[in-house]
């Protein structure tokens, strides 16, 4: 009996400390985050948003692939259905930007349900073609709908989102936007992990050490947790689309291809799927390696740097899978204690 | 609709439906030994055309440049095995399945690199004008393309089941353990599967080449669709695949001829995906689980 209880506690680190770290770390992070800006120069700013849009999205395909342990290859549709609602909700109905987020939110939210009630029976690399294949209708979808979005050539002049006098035409704007979201996101996603319903997609993770069936067993209503936390990743998507779509103004289908859901794929992998931080540190691995790409390239060989882009998002990805399978965030995990440590809760 | 728009519809479905089979076979084969999907598979096929668009450009006689470009691409399906699949063999199948694109994110950048990313074209075998055919309009390379495709499937099914390596590559797909008990090598099978599923990418990719051209990023695309062919069907056995494959050809020719707008490649692959979850262990379900 009493053995018993040694062993649990030795197995359990200390909750409390480890928490209060991790949300010293949290509120450090956001500190940072939220003074870059002074003294910055636009570039890494832009750089820095687009970090943080590919981070709010790899945010969410972490809790469907990290937690929930199931494989999307399909997301950038998801991406694109935040974008193209926004741009359409905007430029055709003159709906407020603001309003369009959040609708679109709504909508790819219900559609997402609606493709998650659908194939949820599906597992591991069978879910992953099927998601793959869904993208590939998405992006044929808005293609051929050319009265709507404009078909291959794109939707233009999709107004900005604004807050008083500042638009998303203003580089710091969209750098608070996009970063307040990050963080919003990052917090929750984190409580996420660490609440009723992380534990039940835990209890249903292969990769973790689960089974869906023991999770049944267990009382854990399995389709709606998968349902649910298909729908989450989706809103996670769609919110980084409207706000991609307000900031450039411009989309056009190619964006949301299936190559766009292997980035994000790429990102989440390299990053590490056991953490929402591994989204933020996937995101910007990934986006620095393509600005240091797209700056090196043109001096070293004078031409652009497109392919060797590609090549070189291959060979991480294939040295992540092979080297460091649980992607950067593993290799703080061996110096921080987890987090993941209140199975005794409840 | 007239009988000249049946029978465009109907040669479409048999030419589109031949290519999709050969697409999900690729699949299957690599799918049968190792319980991955290649998401490379697409690569295969753009590699087989570009390659032999290449040396097509250069003046190597077409068939020789086809030939040349199903051997590099054979050489490229080794690559993959070697230096991708081979040292993660122990890890997990998400892990494979990810490798096979990390391989796929390679070639293309190496093909854009190449290339670049205009689309490129072949004329059509023994410059095959267009004719008609009882009122219907058939593209010169369509006869080529269902035929040769045709031959090719017919020949995998009877290496399946008349050879040696066949029964071998078959019996890993029905039962890995056993395969292994009766003293089949699972990494020769696995090595010969990747030749196999490159040789027949780079064959179909240098047969389509003339009818649809192709890209540095057709790649991915393929793969989905044929990956939604050989799921309909049911991925583990290939006659499966092949039903799977012409059904799919079946309904977007007919959604191409009947739906104006390019709506079909949205309405075929969305009907492809609930015949699919509707009945999950493809339209040939046996006993067996997928």
């Amino acid at each position: 009996m009493f053995a018993n209880t040694k062993v649990i506690k030795d197995i359990i680190p200390p909750k409390i400390a480890s928490a209060k770290l991790h949300n010293l770390a949290l509120v450090l992070f956001a500190t940072v985050m939220m003074t870059i800006p002074f003294g910055a120069s636009p570039y890494p700013l832009t750089v820095m948003v687009d970090v943080g849009l590919y981070s709010i999205i790899s945010m969410g395909l972490i809790l469907f692939m990290g937690l929930a342990g199931q494989i999307s290859l399909g997301h950038a549709a998801f991406f694109g259905c935040g974008a193209y609602i926004s741009g359409i909700l905007t430029t055709e109905y003159h709906i407020a930007p603001w309003l369009a987020l959040f609708l679109a939110a709504l909508i790819t939210g219900s559609i997402a349900a609606l493709i998650g009630r659908l194939i949820f029976r599906l597992h591991g690399l069978i879910l992953a073609g099927v998601t793959l294949a869904l993208n590939l209708v998405f992006f044929y979808l808005v293609s051929s709908l050319v009265d709507v979005t404009g078909g291959t050539m794109g939707m233009m002049n999709i107004p900005p989102l604004s807050w008083g006098q500042f638009t998303s035409q203003n580089l710091l704007f969209n750098y608070y936007l996009v970063w307040i979201v990050v963080i919003l996101l990052l917090v929750f996603s984190l409580n996420l992990a660490d609440s009723r319903a992380g534990r039940a997609l835990r209890a249903l993770n292969i990769h973790a050490g689960g089974s869906e069936y023991a999770a049944q067993v267990l009382g854990v209503n399995v389709t709606r947790y998968k349902v649910w936390v298909f729908v989450l990743s989706a809103v996670y998507a769609s919110l980084a689309g409207s706000i991609y779509a307000h900031y450039t103004r411009i989309i056009e289908p190619n964006s949301f291809m299936v190559q766009s859901s292997a980035m994000l794929a790429l990102m989440v992998i390299t990053g590490g799927r056991s953490s929402p931080w591994g989204a933020l540190l996937g995101a910007g691995l990934i986006v620095g390696l393509r600005q240091i790409l797209r700056e090196l390239i043109p001096a070293l060989v004078g031409e652009l740097s497109g392919a060797y882009e590609l090549i070189a998002y291959g060979i991480i990805l294939a040295l992540m899978l092979l080297f460091l399978p649980g992607g950067l965030i593993s290799l703080g995990r061996r110096a921080v204690p987890k987090r993941e440590s209140s199975q005794d809760e409840d | 609709m007239n009988s000249a728009t049946a029978l465009q519809i109907f040669f479409s479905s048999l030419n589109l439906g031949s290519i999709y089979a050969a697409l999900g076979l690729g699949l299957f084969v690599v799918y049968s030994v190792t319980r991955v999907l290649n998401l490379a598979q697409g690569e295969f096929i753009m590699l087989g055309g570009m390659l032999t668009v290449n040396f097509y450009q250069v003046g190597i006689p077409l068939f020789v440049s086809i030939v040349m470009a199903i051997a590099l691409t054979i050489l490229a399906g080794l690559v993959l095995y070697r230096f991708f699949f081979y040292p993660a063999r122990r890890s997990s199948g998400a892990t494979k399945v990810f490798l096979t694109l990390s391989f796929a994110f390679i070639v293309d950048g190496i093909a854009l690199r190449v290339w670049g990313w205009e689309f490129r074209s072949l004329p059509a075998f023994f410059n095959t004008q267009s004719f008609q055919l009882w009122g219907a309009t058939i593209f010169g390379q369509t006869p080529w393309v269902t035929g040769i495709t045709f031959l090719m499937v017919t020949g995998l099914f009877l290496f399946f089941g008349r050879t040696i390596w066949g029964k071998a590559l078959r019996a890993c797909a029905n039962e890995p353990l056993g395969a292994r008990l009766v003293g089949i090598s699972i990494e020769r099978m696995t090595l010969f599967a990747f030749s196999l599923a490159a040789g027949l990418g780079a064959a179909v990719g240098a047969l389509i080449t003339p009818l649809t051209m192709t890209s540095y990023s057709i790649g991915l695309p393929l793969t989905a669709k044929g990956l939604l062919a050989a799921f309909v069907g049911g991925i583990t056995r290939a006659e499966g695949v092949v039903l799977g494959g012409f059904v799919y050809g079946m309904i977007e020719a007919v959604t191409a001829g009947t739906v104006p707008g390019g709506y079909h490649n949205v309405i075929a692959p969305l009907i492809l995906a609930i015949i699919f979850v509707a009945r999950r262990r493809g339209l040939l379900a046996t006993s067996q689980e997928g």
